[in-house]
């Protein structure tokens, strides 16, 4: 969606592909917190 | 419907519901149950013998009420198949019917019928039902109706047998107010239904065509005539002399003598408050999901946008398949449309469920979700979450993924709590792997 609109994000900012949004449990996310991140946001 | 009652390949099945779906494409087993009609439809000549007989009246449901039919009769001329059928809620038994019947076609003893069959693709067409409004003392004053009565009253073989008249003392109208966005467009039914402003200009026209002398006036919000020649019929009705007023009415009363409705609106356009008294007044009410739409999605296992109308697989690159592989959906069952954009869909629809049975094989990906049954702790979430009901427990208790019905959403991998049940391609450790890499940085 950002690449459609040419639109540009911070370099801060991880993409991870996900078949859906139902296959991120919190088992990632707290993963992703234990690594240092400062926030999930799951876009569906 | 005649041809395609008629056609060889295609069988019809009438009063009937369907109870269970099993499988997936290619092999839907389903199982329906046919109502009984009490009369036997491959031997019913038509003859109408039964409803001279019948003694009983009861309100004709597809003259909207508005006619009375026989407790035996045939649903509407037109009905296929034209068979005459019997309503047991105003049957008093008095076997008249099954008397004077020369084929002996009448059986009220005849029950629920259970079929099984199998099919390779299913299409949903379970259309719209009209919401019955609660505004502008629909139901309590005897001159408003709602568009689809008019439908019916200006109907050659509707219950006035085409003249206009008013339910109250059944002379013609001469002052008609249509309001359009009854119970549309608000909080509760937040959607257009699309047909509304069109069916408006279409019957103000006609009845204006017949008696040019009738004052028309049609309250709206917005005219949205968007389509091929929809703008300019709007046009040829605004030169036709039938008024449009952009502002909703506020207030509508009767005069009890009269029977006249009294409409106060404003009028956005001109400003200021307009009273108008109508003889009639017509309600463009919103459209819903036809009554069984709940149903048939829960059998289907269908999904269903927030209104209530069954869901595509993409409402604008795919309307027509579910997410459901093997299921389309065609006409107001997706969502409000006209007859032209049904059409269209129910052609599609007919087109996409036959190219994979012409094909007859189906391929599907390779990301579906994988059951280990050695670390798992039979708590069954997945079950629980799986939204395609994908997932069962054989004899032995193992997990069983049905490759097929699953489409690979990881949903099971997610509630997991023994990593028991993965997803190929995006499971655990691989995901894991990307976090870490992705933070080493």
């Amino acid at each position: 969606m950002a690449g459609t609109i040419r639109a540009q994000y911070p370099t801060t900012i991880r993409a991870i592909l996900v078949p859906c949004a139902g296959r991120v449990g919190s088992e990632l996310i707290m993963r992703a917190i234990g690594q240092g991140a400062d926030g999930i946001l799951i876009v569906g | 419907m005649l041809a395609a009652n008629r056609n060889p390949n295609i069988t019809t099945m009438t009063m009937a519901e369907v109870l269970e779906v099993d499988g997936y494409i290619g092999n839907f087993s389903v199982k329906v149950r046919k109502n009984p009609r009490y009369v036997y439809e491959d031997i019913c000549t038509g003859c109408g013998a039964c409803s001279d007989v019948c003694p009983i009246y009861m309100p004709n449901y597809f003259d909207e009420n508005l006619s009375a039919r026989k407790c035996i009769d045939v649903a509407f001329a037109q009905a296929v198949p034209a068979v005459w059928d019997l309503q047991t809620d105003w049957c008093v038994e008095c076997y008249a019917c099954v008397d004077s019947c020369d084929v002996h076609c009448i059986d009220l003893s005849q029950e629920p019928e259970i079929v099984e069959f199998e099919v390779g693709t299913i299409i949903i067409a379970t259309g719209w039902d009209i919401y019955e409004p609660e505004e502008y003392g629909y139901g309590k004053y005897d001159n408003v109706i709602t568009q689809i009565q008019l439908e019916r009253i200006i109907a050659p073989n509707g219950p006035t047998l085409g003249h206009l008249k008013r339910p109250s003392d059944g002379k013609r109208p001469k002052n008609i107010l249509f309001i359009n966005c009854v119970g549309s467009r608000n909080e509760e039914h937040p959607w257009c239904s699309n047909v509304c402003c069109l069916l408006s200009i279409k019957n103000s026209k006609l009845i204006k065509s017949e008696y040019p002398d009738s004052n028309i006036v049609v309250s709206y919000i917005d005219m949205r005539c968007a389509g091929k020649a929809y703008e300019e019929y709007y046009k040829r009705s605004r030169d036709a002399g039938i008024m449009f007023i952009n502002g909703k009415v506020g207030t509508l009363r009767e005069n009890p003598e009269t029977k006249n409705l009294i409409a106060t609106m404003e009028s956005i356009g001109t400003g200021g408050i307009i009273e108008y008294e109508a003889d009639l007044v017509v309600l463009s009410s919103a459209s819903l999901p036809s009554a069984g739409t709940n149903e048939i999605a829960n059998i289907l296992k269908v999904e269903k946008s927030p209104s209530g109308f069954l869901k595509e697989f993409h409402s604008r690159l795919d309307p027509i398949e579910t997410k459901i592989t093997g299921i389309y959906i065609c006409g107001s069952c997706q969502g409000q449309k006209d007859i032209g954009a049904t059409v269209n869909q129910a052609r599609g629809a007919a087109q996409a469920a036959s190219i994979p049975m012409t094909a007859g094989e189906y391929t599907i990906e390779l990301i579906r979700a994988q059951a280990n049954d050695e670390r798992c702790a039979k708590c069954y979430k997945c079950i629980e979450t799986c939204p395609y009901s994908a997932i069962s427990v054989d004899e032995a208790g193992k997990i069983v993924v049905d490759l097929i019905n699953c489409k690979g959403c990881g949903m099971c991998a997610a509630v997991c709590p023994s990593i028991a049940i993965e997803l190929r391609y995006y499971r655990d450790y691989q995901y894991n792997a990307i976090i870490d890499t992705l933070f080493e940085a």
